[in-house]
């Protein structure tokens, strides 16, 4: 029985890891129900690791989002180090806030979602535009960026509650 | 201000250098391998070429696993909506069948005159045996992504496929090969921003580039002509300018919408390709 429960903590305190993976090597950026709008492809490995590294640094390491990063340029086919470098940023702004906080309130952390967004994809574009031969529609990461923001709150309530309810350490 | 600048400072140093609980590494290792990894990506030494070769290779095998059920849901989907539809497909392959016949005739005839115009000036066939070998492969992952339209293929190096060759689905051209792994091989599909193919319209003698626009089959010309006017209902052929394609592969075709608009769209749909053919002779350079 004990077994049994220490398999279900460790899946239940993995699971932000595995998810995190999964979705590096399925490149997701829309749900495919709604493929048609274009507008809606956001960005769910920014925000997962923005509210992961604010709230709970000690689930998702450096060394996972680094990985990720890594295959998800793999798979994309994009230069190697763009997206972990992207996400580093990311961390690094989200660490600066989350020492910076004295009394964390969601309003205030969505808003600094903003600049924390706009360092890791300017450094995404900067990479871009100077180490491949790689154009793309700077709209649609200006949509992407924009929409990836307006999620935040959804996921925000989902991820905290999943935190309180199924991981131990945090209820 | 000092104050406030040196409390930045530390805060910034804080957050790169402390590893924090259950972190194994700093943020600013991390940063550092990052760098070096995309500038000895950038710098395409043969070591790292075949490293990331591997990597590729690893990679899109694991990916093409996780997809499975994925696509097993979607294989579902399509075969329930194909279900629905056969009565009325049939009814059109019908109409289209006896199409077929009548353009059958007329294809017998214009070969039977092509092959004796051949022979009056002197021609020889153009395709040997050799150019006509095709490589059949498997899309083993089709990912969508906002900054290149690509796919990846069950076929790579060991099989002889090289970078620049060029891959057709169902008769038409959807694409060239970008990137060759041992196992597995990347096309550039047609309608990707970076795709670009020297075509002629149908009827005219007018040359033009073909580019991609990102969508999942609507194309554009670029360097038409001043004053041209593009027709609905034609067909574009590569032109075969700089060795790249052979002449007259049928890539697209203009159509008009339902606001009278004109547009460009690919003869194959690039997205919907499981099974392509990709060659290394006559169609490659």
């Amino acid at each position: 029985m004990n077994t049994l429960r220490g398999i279900k903590n460790i899946l239940l305190n993995n699971l932000v890891v595995f998810i995190f993976y999964m979705l590096s090597f399925s490149t997701f950026e829309r749900l495919k129900e709604i493929s048609d709008i274009a507008t809606f492809s956001f960005n769910l490995q920014m925000i997962i690791v923005y509210i992961y590294i604010l709230k709970f640094p000690s689930h998702l390491g450096y060394g996972h989002i680094f990985f990720a990063g890594i295959i998800k340029d793999v798979v994309s086919g994009l230069p190697l180090g763009t997206s972990s470098l992207s996400y580093l940023v990311l961390c690094l702004s989200t660490s600066y806030i989350r020492n910076a906080t004295l009394r964390p309130k969601m309003t205030a952390e969505w808003i600094a979602f903003i600049p924390a967004l706009f360092f890791s994809n300017a450094l995404f574009y900067i990479i871009i535009t100077n180490f491949s031969h790689l154009s793309f529609y700077y709209t649609e990461l200006l949509q992407n960026t924009f929409f990836t923001f307006l999620f935040f709150p959804f996921f925000y309530f989902i991820i905290i509650n999943y935190q309180k309810n199924f991981i131990k350490d945090n209820a | 201000m000092a104050d406030s600048r040196d409390d930045f400072i530390i805060a910034v140093r804080y957050a790169l250098l402390k590893k924090g609980v259950k972190q194994k590494f700093s943020l600013f290792f991390l940063i550092i391998v990052s760098v070096f990894i995309l500038i000895l990506d950038k710098l395409s030494f043969p070591v790292v070429d075949s490293s990331r070769a591997i990597l590729n290779d690893f990679v899109y095998e694991v990916t093409y696993i996780t997809s499975t059920p994925g696509k097993f849901a979607t294989y579902l989907n399509e075969k329930k909506n194909d279900h629905f539809n056969v009565v009325s497909k049939n009814k059109i392959l019908k109409e289209e069948i006896e199409i077929l016949k009548t353009a059958r005739y007329d294809n017998l005839y214009l070969k039977t005159e092509n092959y004796s115009l051949r022979k009056v000036l002197e021609l020889g066939n153009t395709h040997s045996q050799k150019d006509e070998i095709l490589i059949k492969a498997r899309v083993i992952l089709d990912r969508e992504s906002p900054y290149l339209k690509s796919l990846l293929i069950s076929k790579g190096t060991k099989h002889d496929i090289i970078k620049g060759m060029s891959v057709f689905s169902k008769g038409y051209l959807i694409g060239t090969v970008i990137e060759s792994n041992y196992l597995t091989a990347r096309v550039l599909l047609i309608t990707d921003l970076n795709s670009k193919i020297p075509v002629v319209i149908q009827d005219t003698n007018v040359n033009a580039i073909l580019v991609g626009i990102g969508k999942n089959t609507d194309l554009s010309l670029e360097y038409l002509p001043d004053g041209f006017v593009l027709d609905p209902n034609k067909i574009i052929y590569t032109s075969g300018k700089g060795g790249f394609l052979s002449i007259g592969l049928p890539i697209a075709e203009t159509y008009l919408d339902k606001k009278n608009n004109l547009y460009i769209k690919s003869l194959a749909d690039p997205q919907q390709a499981s099974i392509i053919y990709v060659t290394r002779g006559q169609f490659n350079k």
